[in-house]
């Protein structure tokens, strides 16, 4: 039996950063009943890294997001096809790719609706996730496309770019709304 | 190449959480249950090819290292296939080529996961925690911060093909939720046997589209292993051995957006098609008894039909609403209740549809008994919008020509399967 609960509860908060109260909740029968010694006995644990991530050789796409809200592709420098998402190496020539400019306008290729998410989407359901054909661009980009109506959402429609207000060098930064003549 | 030979299935039962029991304990309960099968001794296996996929789920990186310990194979050949929801298969894949290149003579293949000690906190269940651990495999700069979740992974391509083709209808596809959950009443290991209605399926509440509840598969726990064997010692330990006579394995762009065509699922006609080469299937329609396929989505399994040609491409809902892939019809489709039946433990599905692929052929399949069972197909997916395919044939001995092998069983004398240094 666990001696002191509330000293229990004070480590198991601090160790997997959940309430007490919820971390109470899920160990009802651990803390109040009286389990036998060959019960199964679970434990609260977390595995969790901190990253300094390097972007690397495709730095600069989220830099002309962040700090231009420019959306940028990798061309290549033999074949021309333009890589969205970009990479500086083309990986059917094997030659490097530049850099390009691309337009805001957009076209949705294949979606779904998402009315069930991992826990870092709570109270964020339902959303559309779309690969999107960008103008401009060869391939096709994964990327949301918000809309007030999520039903709307179908192949072909037709969309633009939207920046966030506060960027922060990732793909969130940035996302598709319909366009004006889908409304 | 030798012929490869299946000699042992053992299986442990699939369900929403084996709370008694650590991925290793599950782990040594199928690898008794196959060594009793195949009825030899853990010595004599050659070296063990594990099925693994996620560390978040094991809460442990390396976890074949602990189970190569924990059942006693120290210091034997081992190593860990991690391809997704395609591990298990793909672990088999890695098992064939061990014995098809002569190098062992008995390789054990283990699949093993332990998917639900994830927990979220917050909403007092797995799931959100389980999706959240599946989602690393995403792409973490462009894919994982989008939402895209395992049924996501799926439905991009599905509702590509629908754009397509106008199918399948969200009706064929609830047929193929009815018929799987169906087929696990047969299966006494299945975590999910059920007779549902179409109308259940159709009104059960949307997870993604255009994925009701009962169209997704759910997580399991559980562990299978199988016992791969030469022909010389397949054919001294069992006079009725299956034998996987073709292999395939393909990985597409990961990045599906750079697929030239996103409406197929294209690894699984990659595989198919090399693994009815290498067994000599030409008309899989006809020549195939059965299939176990990889219906983690109810959708999955009708783009499979047409993946494998069974159909063409578009055509994959009429075979189930023709009954085809009914156990009543002619090709009957994951008579062990599927993924969707039998449950999704994910780096043991590939090794338990393997398995139960071999038990059909072997006559040994029970109630799910398909008859006549002499050529069956298994399909084992995974990776980002269906990115990987393996795919093996499984058949019976008297349809290797010339070779069949009559009379009393060969009392095992199979010395050790360590190769010879």
């Amino acid at each position: 039996m666990i001696q002191d609960k509330a000293q229990w509860l004070e480590e198991a908060s601090k160790k997997i950063k959940v309430p007490k109260e919820l971390i109470e909740k899920a160990f009802k029968d651990e803390l109040d009943g009286n389990p036998s010694l060959d019960a199964p006995l679970e434990i609260p644990d977390i595995m969790d890294i901190t990253y300094k991530y390097t972007y690397g050789g495709i730095s600069r796409f989220f830099r002309e997001i962040r700090d231009n809200k420019q959306l940028y592709g990798t061309k290549c420098t033999q074949c021309g096809k333009v890589w969205l998402p970009p990479r500086i190496n083309c990986n059917e020539c094997y030659t490097p790719t530049q850099w390009v400019k691309l337009g805001g306008t957009a076209e949705i290729a294949t979606y779904t609706i998402v009315y069930y998410g991992t826990s870092v989407f709570f109270g964020k359901t339902p959303y559309v996730c779309a690969f999107v054909k960008v103008a401009g661009a060869d391939t096709l980009i994964m990327q949301n496309v918000f809309m007030e109506d999520v039903k709307k959402a179908r192949v072909g429609m037709k969309l633009t770019i939207q920046f966030k207000e506060h960027r922060n060098g990732d793909m969130g930064d940035f996302w598709f709304v319909p366009a004006q003549e889908e409304l | 190449m030798n012929k490869v030979g299946i000699v042992g299935v053992g299986t442990t039962s699939f369900k929403a959480r084996w709370l008694e029991k650590t991925y290793y304990e599950l782990a040594y309960d199928a690898a008794k249950l196959a060594l009793e099968d195949a009825g030899i001794d853990k010595k004599e296996v050659g070296g063990v090819v594990y099925g693994i996929y996620n560390e978040f789920f094991e809460r442990q990186f390396m976890p074949d290292v602990y189970i190569h310990n924990y059942i006693g194979m120290g210091l034997k050949p081992s190593v860990r296939v991690a391809t997704g929801g395609a591990t298990g298969g793909a672990a088999v894949f890695v098992g064939w080529t061990w014995i098809a290149s002569g190098l062992y003579d008995i390789v054990m293949v283990l699949g093993v996961e332990k998917a639900t000690d994830n927990y979220n906190y917050t909403v007092g269940h797995s799931t959100p925690e389980t999706l959240k651990a599946i989602l690393f495999s995403g792409d973490m700069t462009f894919e994982n911060p989008m939402g895209l979740t395992a049924a996501a992974s799926y439905a991009l391509p599905l509702i590509a093909h629908i754009n397509k083709y106008g199918t399948p209808t969200e009706k064929q596809m609830a047929m193929v939720s009815v018929k799987n959950h169906k087929n696990a009443m047969n299966n006494p290991i299945a975590q999910s046997p059920k007779l549902l209605t179409v109308d259940d399926v159709l009104n059960s509440k949307m997870i993604t589209y255009p994925f009701k509840f009962y169209d997704n598969c759910l997580y399991s726990e559980g562990a299978s292993a199988i016992i791969l064997a030469s022909e010389k010692v397949a054919k001294a330990l069992s006079d009725n051995p299956a034998w996987i006579t073709g292999v395939g394995l393909s990985l597409d762009k990961a990045f599906a957006g750079e697929r030239d065509d996103i409406t197929i699922f294209t690894s699984s006609l990659y595989a198919g098609r090399d693994a009815y080469k290498m067994s000599g299937i030409k008309n899989p329609r006809k020549e195939l008894d059965f299939a176990e396929l990889h219906d983690a989505f109810t959708g999955a399994e009708i783009l499979s039909y047409e993946a494998f040609n069974f159909c063409k491409p578009g055509d994959g809902g009429k075979l189930i609403e023709d009954g085809v892939v009914e156990m009543t019809g002619d090709l009957p489709v994951s008579p062990s209740g599927g993924l969707i039946g039998c449950g999704h433990a994910v780096g043991a599905t590939g090794v338990m549809q393997t398995g139960e692929a071999a038990l059909q052929v072997q006559g040994r399949a029970e109630k799910r008994q398909v008859k006549n069972a002499r050529v069956g197909l298994v399909q084992s997916i995974g990776g980002p919008a269906t990115a990987w395919t393996a795919a093996m044939i499984v058949e019976r001995q008297d349809k290797i020509k010339g070779k069949g092998v009559k009379g009393a069983r060969v009392k095992a004398k199979v010395k050790s399967a360590r190769r010879k240094r």
